[in-house]
């Protein structure tokens, strides 16, 4: 098996060999990303089950980038508008300025069928035939400029009855056009939401479908029978034939490898409560996964500003990034993001931009090693930084000054994402461990941790690519869906749900290698309330589902009320076939100081002031090593930075396990 | 060496910030995944605020725009009326003790610190209830009265020393018709509020008393400084404009809302004069003085960044003029439930008409300036129950120096989202028969004005309706040449064999299962002179 990640500048490939994870970096390659995930195939030998895992983010960039397909829209008639119109609120709430939200659906190819299902699934008016051949000419006489690529289908309560949708899709067939169906995608209620991530499945499709067939072609060709496998937004794989399908599964597929390692990881060394903090070039993501209910998922995702509703692991991404820029508004006060540098000017030291970025502060601070980032391949400015910092510094005295604040402000950014998935869910984060990743996660992980006084820091062992780790470990996960609206009186009549859920699981599963293991769950509210909460469902105990439920209100939003009425929403079934277990070699920590490591002194910033600091190169630690703060820990795409007081010892696998201490004030 | 700042909290002021405003939002989210009302659950007609130990406004959550200004009126009217101890909030909702309408009704919890015998901070919330009794199911009708509106709740303690007064709370859920409902969003106001006082007391922690108070302070000043720049760099002068209301629903005569601007960029200061506007009226669209000060509040800080923080600092630049007794001041017992809803979005009509004299590159043609109100009110046949719905429909935003204005989506004052069809029916006994764009309703220009919505409802039970919606006769201006947006209109048609009826903007009709409630929203105002093809 051999699981490989397209990122923004490298891709990751990493495999098993002899019991030792590989690791294989090779630049991407963004024209054809194709090209950059065969590459590294060439030098490894396929074994007896090749299997490529594979991480993308075509899905991704096809929407950031607004290239996927002309899509058709279908849905009742007299309701053709509604997926552009949205929620009717606006995105900035005081800015007369805001640009119009553009749809994915230009209003030309928005058609409607008279039809109607009720609240209760009962078919009130369903089209003729006459009425569904109109539809296929209308599609048909689209001029050639907009001719459709690809059809969605999503109609009024499909989720009560598909009856309807199916008719359509059938009717619509001899298009010779993909089509996605919103009864297939998410049959869930709140019809544009529902509309949207179907559309946002037709989008993806021609391009997803022809990328994956693309690639299984050189995989074939390299090793006849290897399949692959990709890596959906929900953290587990799918058949790439079904992602070919049903690409808004797919939307977060890098980002999700990277909990998924970082979680395994975080349980290797023996912590299952994380929080993870993954900090690229422009952005950074976190994600909380608690030790019983795993990482944390939702179904409210907004992709640049477009609404997808499946399963997603909930990644809360926010503009604080490396390449991040500064600038002081007209009341002096300092912000940091969420506009980037980007590869282009990028920061200062770089050469070529010429507005303060995060990572110029963290130069300036002595938080960079010129000589070890990247290898030293990269040529850093410090002097140029150092000129532009003094003369943007606004109202502040230095330059150290503007860099020391910026890096406040950045770490107050990230801290208060941590608070959205923790604190605002109902988490304390003191019960936490904090896992740092990414080129700049080691660098703040600390002093985040202090300032929400999470007592453990982990910088895992292989932190530029534990994404692809995360992929090559994933379970195979197929997630199925439906929305009920039973009272929670009702809850026996569940188990027949399930039934029929399964028996149409299994056929699908029924291709894979191993046994899948179903894991059902519902998503339960107080009758009347807007939101549910998922709470696992066992068919011996179905009672047990509702007390659940109320525990968790009471943790989540502080009351419950169980003589209040329950009611169950949706009815969740999780089939998963476990991947091939794999445990890392384990050296024993020795006694050590890592002196051997220590490869120069250097003034670090921290809290204020410049302080002497060892530099140690992570490669050259063994397990058992202590280190002591003020020090930083140096490797190839990142650096550690251990605040004064905080200790990192080496543990077995090679993480660096950093204790934060108590506040003493 | 320890690098100095000129300014001593530059960044730990954008610290305290950022931590307050998470603050507001998390009170917003505990609301919103709690609440049972779709009108607060899925439209988010709500907000919430937090305030310093003076009562002061020094963060807010991005939610309703209405209540930038009222909301801190609220908090002084419950700090005033009120002897507050450690575990009580109160409850009120009186328009004429800091709220705005009857259905807004507003939490504030005093946030003591371990130790102290006064509040540090005060957090608050305010959300629109479905219905709060009075004559009109959904108590958005056409009143006379404010006795006529609903029951009106005087600053009193809702909870008190941590337990809920159940006296309070049964008086409250006596007088109106959904009290199952009004029960469940009530108490999650109150578990919003908890949240907001467990983050506050820990916020507390981090700094010394002195600290924050200096931060506070700062932060206050930090606003005023953002709205002064911008006052600086307008013109100097006095810019006059007026607009009218169509009618108050009683008789058919229109009322006006005037106003002049005086900037004064030397000072960077501004007067905000009222004076000219009609006497107060019979109708409920009276806006109590909360209301017109939250829209001078809203022009002021869209003049800012999206990211400045909306704090009682932004106000203190601004000197508001309004004569009590007028529509933009009113007094009791005029009634003002379309005061908040109505009334307020011509307010900001007017202001930004007049602003677009002083700065005409910066400032938007007239949008929908209406929200039109609809309330439906019966017994569910479904389930023997009484109920309640209440729902605002977007207009056409009007269009904007170098940009066409977006169709459907509130403006200004607003900023709730619609009820998922899918949600409306499975809540209540309708079929939703039509929700699109109205074509060509957007104002013509050389940047063209959005267009409305049609949205038509099928009553599946007999049930009272009652809308309040205006711009039917004064139709959202254009801008430099750019023309109208088109008035709003409704009808009804019936089940049965009968004429269609109107439906005028103000009016109540009791409806029969089966009729059809055919509803569209006004255009926005064009800008520039529409060029010929």
């Amino acid at each position: 098996m051999i699981a490989i990640d397209t990122g923004g500048t490298f891709t990751d490939c990493v495999y098993i060999s002899e019991g030792q994870l590989r690791v294989l970096k090779i630049f991407s390659t963004p024209a054809d990303p194709s090209l950059a995930v065969t590459a590294p195939l060439a030098t490894i030998h396929p074994g007896a089950t090749p299997q490529i895992r594979h991480g993308t983010t075509v899905g991704t960039n096809t929407v950031l980038e607004r290239n996927g397909a002309r899509v058709a829209f279908v849905t009742t008639a007299g309701f053709e508008d509604t997926i552009a119109i949205g929620r009717q609120a606006r995105a900035r709430l005081y800015d007369w300025f805001a640009p119009a939200p553009d749809c994915l659906v230009p209003a030309e190819l928005r058609f409607g069928i008279p039809e109607r299902v009720s609240v209760e699934g009962k078919i009130l008016r369903a089209p003729t035939d006459a009425e569904l051949a109109t539809l296929v000419e209308q599609i048909r006489a689209a001029p050639p400029e907009l001719s459709p690529e690809a059809i969605a289908i999503s109609l009024l309560f499909s989720f009560a009855n598909p009856e309807t949708e199916r008719r359509v899709e059938a009717a619509l067939r001899p298009l010779g056009l993909p089509i996605s169906t919103s009864h297939r995608i998410l049959p869930e209620f709140r019809e544009y939401e529902r509309a949207s991530t179907t559309v946002v499945n037709a989008y993806l499709s021609p391009r997803m479908g022809s990328y994956l067939s693309h690639l299984e072609g050189h995989v074939s060709q390299w090793q006849a029978g290897s399949h692959i496998e990709v890596m959906q937004s929900s953290g587990g794989t799918i058949p790439a034939r079904l992602a070919a399908q049903e690409p808004v599964r797919t939307i977060l597929s890098g980002p999700a490898g990277g909990v998924i390692g970082a979680c395994q990881v975080a349980r290797w060394a023996g912590f299952d409560r994380v929080i993870g903090l993954d900090m690229g070039g422009t952005s950074t993501d976190v994600f909380l996964a608690d030790s019983s209910a795993g990482p944390q998922r939702t179904r409210e995702s907004l992709i640049d500003g477009v609404p997808v509703s499946v399963h997603m692991l909930d990644i809360h991404t926010i503009g604080a990034g490396g390449g991040s820029l500064a600038r002081f508004d007209a009341g002096g006060m300092l912000h940091v993001g969420p506009e980037s540098a980007g590869a282009d000017p990028g920061p200062i030291c770089f050469g070529r931009g010429t507005r303060p970025t995060v990572t110029d502060a963290n130069l300036l601070l002595g938080r960079l090693d010129p000589s070890t980032f990247l290898g030293g391949s990269v040529h850093l400015d410090r002097s140029r930084a150092e000129r532009i910092f003094h003369d943007q510094k606004g109202p502040l005295i230095t330059a150290e000054a503007l860099a020391a604040g910026m890096l406040r402000v950045v770490e107050t950014n990230m801290e208060k994402a941590i608070r959205v998935i923790s604190v605002e869910r109902g988490y304390d984060p003191r019960q936490f461990t904090l896992i740092a990743f990414g080129g700049g996660g080691p660098l703040h992980a600390c002093s985040l941790a202090r300032a929400l006084e999470i007592p453990v820091v982990i910088v895992p062992t292989m932190p530029g690519a534990l994404s692809a780790v995360g992929i090559l470990l994933a379970d195979a996960v197929r997630d199925y869906s439906r929305t009920v609206m039973l009272h929670a009186d009702r809850i026996d009549q569940i188990e027949s749900i399930f039934f029929e859920l399964e028996l149409h699981a299994v056929e699908e599963f029924s291709a894979q290698p191993s046994e899948a293991i179903p894991e059902r769950s519902l998503d339960l509210r107080y009758r009347g309330q807007g939101y549910e909460l998922n709470v696992p469902f066992d068919p011996r105990h179905p009672k047990h589902s509702i007390q659940a439920f109320h525990q968790l209100h009471q943790q989540r939003y502080g009351f419950s009320d169980p003589r209040r009425p329950v009611e169950v929403v949706n009815v969740r079934l999780r089939m998963s076939a476990p991947a091939e277990p794999y445990t890392p070699p384990f050296r024993e920590p020795r006694p050590g100081n890592g002196s051997s490591a220590c490869y120069a002194e250097r003034d670090i910033f921290y809290d204020g002031e410049f302080i002497r600091s060892r530099l140690y190169h992570r490669d050259q630690l063994h397990p058992g090593d202590i280190l002591h703060g003020p020090t930083m820990i140096t490797e190839y795409t990142s650096a550690t930075i251990l605040l004064p007081a905080c200790t990192a010892r080496v543990d077995g696998y090679g993480n660096l396990i950093v204790a934060i201490p108590e506040k003493t004030a | 060496m320890k690098p100095e700042r000129l300014r001593p909290d530059s960044i730990d002021l954008a610290v305290f910030q950022s931590a307050l405003h998470s603050i507001a939002e998390e009170m917003g989210a505990a609301l919103r995944r709690t609440a049972l009302s779709p009108n607060i659950k899925e439209r988010r007609d709500y907000s919430c605020a937090v305030f310093d130990s003076a009562a002061r406004v020094i963060a807010m959550g991005d939610h309703m725009p209405v209540h930038l200004g009222s909301l801190p009126m609220s908090v002084r009217a419950a700090v005033d009326a009120v002897s507050f101890a450690p575990g009580d909030i109160a409850v009120l909702n009186d328009p004429y003790a800091g709220g705005t309408h009857l259905p807004d009704i507003t939490m504030v919890l005093p946030v003591f610190l371990p130790g102290a015998d006064s509040p540090a901070f005060y957090v608050s919330n305010r959300a629109h209830h479905a219905d709060v009794g009075g004559t009109f199911p959904g108590s958005m009708g056409p009143a006379r009265e404010i006795y006529q509106e609903g029951l009106r709740i005087p600053p009193v303690r809702i909870v008190r020393a941590g337990e809920i007064e159940r006296e309070v709370l049964d008086l409250i859920l006596l007088n109106v018709r959904t009290s199952g409902e009004r029960k469940g969003d009530l108490e999650s106001q109150i578990g919003s509020c908890r949240v907001g006082e467990r983050r506050m007391v820990e916020l507390a922690e981090k700094y010394g008393e002195d600290q924050r108070h200096i931060l506070i302070d700062e932060l206050l000043d930090h606003s005023e400084r953002l709205v002064r720049a911008e006052l600086c760099k307008m013109p100097a002068g006095i810019f006059t404009a007026e607009d009218w209301m169509d009618n108050e629903g009683v008789t058919d005569s229109p009322h006006k809302i005037a106003v002049a601007l005086h900037l004064n960029p030397e000072e960077a200061s501004l007067l905000i004069d009222f004076t000219g506007s009609s006497p107060q009226v019979a109708g409920s669209i009276n806006a109590v003085r909360a209301i017109t000060l939250s829209a001078c509040f809203y022009m002021l800080r869209c003049l800012l960044a999206e990211d400045a923080p909306a704090t009682a600092g932004i106000l203190r630049p601004l000197t508001l003029r309004t004569a009590p007794g007028t529509i933009v001041d009113a007094l009791p017992p005029a009634p003002v439930a379309a005061g908040n809803v109505e009334t307020s979005q011509r307010i900001v009509d007017v202001l930004l008409r007049a602003l677009a004299q002083a700065v005409p590159d910066r400032v938007p043609a007239a949008s929908a300036g209406t929200m039109s109100n609809l309330t439906i009110g019966g017994i569910d046949p479904r389930t023997g129950e009484p109920f309640t719905y209440y729902e605002t429909t977007a207009g056409g935003m009007g269009a904007r120096p170098s940009l066409d204005g977006i169709s459907g989506v509130h403006t200004h004052m607003t900023n709730s989202l619609n009820t998922p069809i899918e949600a409306l029916e499975h809540a209540y006994p309708f079929r939703v028969r039509r929700y699109g764009y109205r074509p060509s309703s957007g104002g013509a220009g050389r940047f063209k004005g959005g267009d409305g919505l049609i949205r038509e409802i099928e009553l599946l039970a007999e049930a009272q309706v009652t809308l309040l919606a205006d711009r039917r006769k004064f139709r959202p201006y254009g801008l430099e040449g750019g023309e109208e947006g088109a008035p709003g209109c409704a009808w009804v048609m019936p089940s049965e064999n009968k004429a269609q009826m109107d439906l005028p903007g103000k009016s109540t009709r009791l409806l029969s299962s089966g009729d059809i409630l055919h509803l569209e929203t006004p255009g926005g105002g064009g800008w520039g002179t529409p060029q010929k093809s």
